[in-house]
């Protein structure tokens, strides 16, 4: 198994390494195209997002009554000669298995895949009290004989070439192996470990569901390996994670319906076991299979009570958080977690492995919310991460960097004050000019992939008086969230968009008590900061005066809607944080399906352009159809590949993973190269910095603006 | 008089050659068992992928293990007399036929039998009671495994099978049942596609016409 990170440093070597391994980058890039285009053909069949929603009422109401079903598995296992044991953390778990395997006599070992015994490292411990263990599952027998953890949850050695696995093989096997034949090394395993099965005395699984009503181990497996585990030794353990137990069976068959689907795209895998009770078995005396199930805590009852992160146990193992993750796709599973892959292993390495393995881990994620998007628990993974990062930093006591930015943040007019400072200060290296072209590279090391933009000379706030449309009798009131990036760098968005809003006889009004919307402070895990930057908002809009808030940033906009009203949960600022939310729209939206504007409105020119939709936009507010409809009522619009993929820029976590940014700002301005488009806009000012500042840079003539400036120009 | 619905039947064979089953329609089970001893006539013997003392060894099959000289069939659910019919034809054939004991024979068997309680056609699964343990064998170490499905018993989804699969995981007995989706697979190795790791190479799926309809 691999070493959790400690500190960044190490961390961004680790991801460097991971960025050279051409095969991975390859291998991951392959799977992340194909992962979503065979995943949405077999979501099409059933209704997933009642089924997600289904499964997370389920899962969310086991966890309430978890000990309860615990209670009635044992009574129903009992009825049925089984022994249940329960541990208490990783140690008991061994210790309970090792003695097991004494009791029976058991020194040859089978085992098919478990995240579970991976989280508790049960191989160690056997092998340290002289047993034999074998894995089984194709993926992990791999894996062992390397001496690695797994780098998916599903597909433990996704990082592997043909010929690396034809390695490990010929060393085990003494035999060559027919290095480029994937069909022949697969049947290298089912040679080389049918005598391992048939050897056993004992076989250790999963559990993908423990079904309380009948006391049910479900495995779910493809090469039907499980079933052999369950089936030839004499003694079958069951290793299962508390948060596996379901009242009924239907809970599992719902679960069924998408676990499959979300992990490899299957309708179903290939063997799905449902065992309860002593089995005959040849093999044992008496012909009865010796069965124990050993649940496991491991701090999961104490998470059961906790009211935000109780929803981790919604999760059913499928690894799709991985499989859509655009870090994990550049890096792969041993640089995205410890023993748990993907967003929600970011999130359980800190509750089963620690706060040491995870402080650097939970950095990791760009906020792009693909996963939330997929989960098939439907599990607010972004929001729990920066939960954890909030944590991590409080439990750490913040250090000054947060203590500097929590003064700042909390005095608007200090933050605006250092903000049109540094207009002026960056002048040298401007030479008044839009990027800071002239700043000297060593200050900018790994950041150097995009060019940065220049604070403007004038903000959007200090031209809004005179800019401010006043109309007579207006037919709606809005008020503009601005946002840092548009207030102070690109006024010239704010001001497009103000043009072509202000043909619709609307009222606008700019707040100038609004700050920052609080989101990078956020990402950096300064929650309390945050929630002070939320109600000096709060306190700058009267929401009812307006029809609608407007913000032209994506990123602004699901933070406002989204995340206020949960930072402000427990806050007398609730209700008042709701009505905001309320209000909240996009400009796309806005104008798309508030004022109706379209085709009739806009000269449609012959220019080709390109769309990029905002991580926040198209996932975290779910609007997909309006800039692309108001894009072609003003020009030729002309897909891009991949266009809902991240650009990288993730606020903060540009400066954090300089590598990663600009791995995904490349890839993102690659195929925006290949649709020809001369212009491609967006919804957002943070991807317009990424992917402008990456044009800039490698020199290219492709115009990056928001949409509001290209319905601006072409406003009739 | 159970009742096939069509739709049913069309969509559970469009879903199981999905995962590269063989879909067969049969009239009854004389065909079926002829179908069994034909499949296994023309399939080349097991490998033995084990030493199994006593058992004469043939040539090295394609993994460069030893192929049985007399292949084996295995129905340990069939009736005594269709077993009565099947063991007569594998006789001439020259198969071994057998209806229990298979642990002797875990180093692989060319054909197995099993009967599917019931189909589900959203998947082209089958629902296979696996509480004997000779049934369990029969699905695992074949290397064909042919699975019995009546039209009448397709259901329409997982959850339409939630009250049988209940009422049989009632039993304090204890109870084995596997929903059966394709052969074996994995795509372990560079995500790549491959069918027969530890279990049957293939699978194949005789959907029968009920003895009522017939």
């Amino acid at each position: 198994m691999h070493e959790a990170p400690g500190s960044l440093g190490d961390y961004r070597k680790q991801i460097d390494d991971a960025l050279n391994d051409d095969f991975l980058r390859r291998t991951l890039d392959t799977f992340a195209v194909a992962y979503k285009a065979n995943r949405k053909a077999v979501f099409e069949e059933i209704d997933e997002h009642g089924l997600i929603r289904q499964i997370a009422d389920a899962k969310d109401d086991a966890c309430k009554h978890m000990e309860e079903l615990y209670e009635q598995f044992k009574g129903e296992a009992e009825k049925r000669g089984v022994i249940v044991h329960r541990a208490k953390d990783a140690e008991e778990a061994n210790n309970i298995i090792v003695q097991i395997a004494k009791e029976n006599k058991a020194k040859f070992i089978i085992k098919s895949k478990s995240m579970t015994a991976e989280e508790i490292q049960l191989n160690h411990a056997l092998e340290d009290a002289g047993m034999v263990v074998d894995e089984t599952d194709l993926g992990e027998w791999i894996i062992q004989l390397r001496h690695e953890g797994p780098s998916h949850m599903v597909m433990p050695a996704i990082h592997l070439s043909r010929y690396q696995v034809a390695d490990d093989f010929e060393k085990e096997t003494g035999e060559a192996q027919d290095r480029e034949d994937i069909q022949k090394l697969v049947k290298t395993a089912r040679v080389q470990l049918r005598r391992k099965f048939i050897a056993a005395d004992m076989g250790i699984s999963g559990c993908n569901f423990a079904i309380a009503e009948n006391a049910a181990v479900t495995t779910v497996t493809n090469e039907g390996n499980a079933r052999m585990v369950t089936t030839l030794p004499r003694v079958h353990v069951a290793l299962v994670g508390l948060d596996k137990l379901v009242p009924t069976l239907d809970v599992a068959l719902t679960a069924l319906q998408v676990l499959p689907r979300n992990a490899t795209a299957q309708r179903l895998t290939s063997y799905v076991s449902f065992i309860n009770g002593r089995v005959n078995c040849d093999a044992a005396p008496e012909h009865k299979k010796t069965m124990h199930v050993v649940f496991l805590d491991n701090g999961r009852t104490e998470i059961a009570k906790d009211p935000v992160f109780s929803q981790i146990f919604r999760c059913v193992r499928c690894g799709a958080c991985a499989n859509v993750c655009p870090v994990f796709r550049l890096v792969g599973g041993h640089k995205m977690g410890y023993i748990y892959i993907g967003a929600i292993g970011l999130i359980l390495t800190y509750f089963f492995h620690g706060k040491d393995k995870a402080k650097v881990l939970c950095q990791n994620c760009v906020g792009c919310e693909s996963c939330a998007n997929v989960c098939a628990g439907g599990i607010d993974l972004p929001r729990l991460i920066r939960d954890i990062r909030a944590r991590v930093s409080e439990e750490q006591g913040g250090g000054a960097q947060a203590a500097l930015l929590a003064s700042v943040m909390k005095n608007r007019k200090l933050f605006h004050t250092l903000l049109k400072f540094a207009s002026k200060a960056q002048r040298p290296f401007t030479g008044g000019e839009q990027f800071q072209r002239h700043l000297p590279a060593m200050f900018l090391g790994k950041h150097g992939f995009k060019a940065l933009p220049a604070i403007a000379n004038k903000a959007f706030r200090d031209m809004w008086p005179e800019m401010q449309p006043r109309p007579q009798n207006p037919t709606m009131r809005i008020a503009i969230f601005g946002g840092c990036a548009q207030d102070f760098i690109y006024p010239e968005q704010l001001k497009a968009a103000v043009k072509v809003m202000g043909a619709k006889n609307i009222a606008i009004d700019y707040p100038m008590e609004q700050t920052c919307c609080g989101l990078p402070v956020e990402m950096m895990g300064q929650r309390k900061t945050s929630v002070d930057i939320a109600k000096q908002n709060l306190a700058a809009f009267d929401p009812s005066k307006y029809d609608y808030i407007v913000t032209l940033c994506a990123s602004c906009a699901s933070h406002l809607k989204h995340t206020y009203p949960k930072i402000l949960e427990n806050d007398m600022n609730r209700a008042e944080a709701l009505n905001f939310a309320d209000k909240i729209i996009d400009f796309s939206s806005f104008i798309h399906d508030k004022l109706g504007m379209k085709s009739e409105d806009f000269r449609k020119t012959d220019e080709k352009v390109t769309y990029h939709a905002s991580c926040h936009l198209c996932r975290g507010l779910k609007v997909t159809e309006a800039p692309r409809e108001l894009i072609a009522d003003a020009a030729e619009y002309v897909p891009c590949k991949e266009e809902d993929v991240c650009c990288g820029f993730g606020g903060t976590y540009s400066m954090k993973f300089p590598e990663i940014s600009g791995n995904l700002m490349n890839n993102k301005i690659k195929n925006i190269d290949e649709t020809g488009a001369s212009r491609v806009v967006v919804d957002c000012p943070g991807c317009v910095m990424q992917i402008k500042g990456g044009m800039e840079k490698q020199g290219k003539k492709v115009k990056v603006q928001h949409i509001s400036e290209l319905l601006a120009e072409n406003l009739k | 008089m159970p009742t096939v619905n069509p739709e049913l039947v069309e969509a559970f064979c469009a879903k199981a050659a999905l995962v590269n089953a063989v879909v067969q329609e049969l009239p009854n089970m004389e065909a079926t068992l002829q179908y069994e001893v034909d499949v296994c006539e023309q399939k080349s013997p097991a490998e033995m992928l084990d030493d199994e003392p006593g058992t004469p060894k043939g040539p090295l099959g394609p993994n460069k293990v030893p192929t049985r000289v007399q292949k084996i069939v295995a129905a340990p659910s069939l009736d005594d007399a269709d077993y009565a019919v099947l063991e007569k034809e594998c006789q001439e054939k020259g198969f071994l036929c057998i209806k229990n004991g298979l642990r002797k024979y875990l180093a692989g068997i060319d054909v197995g039998l099993s009967f599917a309680e019931a189909g589900v056609a959203a998947s082209g699964t089958c629902m296979v009671d696996n509480d004997n343990e000779d049934v369990r064998l029969a699905g695992m170490i074949s290397e064909i495994n042919i699975i019995v499905l009546k039209k009448s018993e397709i259901y329409p989804d997982l959850p339409s099978i939630a009250d049988l699969l209940r009422k049989r995981m009632s039993s304090y007995l204890g109870t084995f049942t596997t929903l059966i989706t394709g052969p074996s697979r994995t795509a372990d190795i560079e995500r790549v596609a491959a069918v027969g790791v530890h279990g049957p190479l293939e699978l194949h799926i005789i959907l029968l016409e009920d003895q009522h309809n017939a």
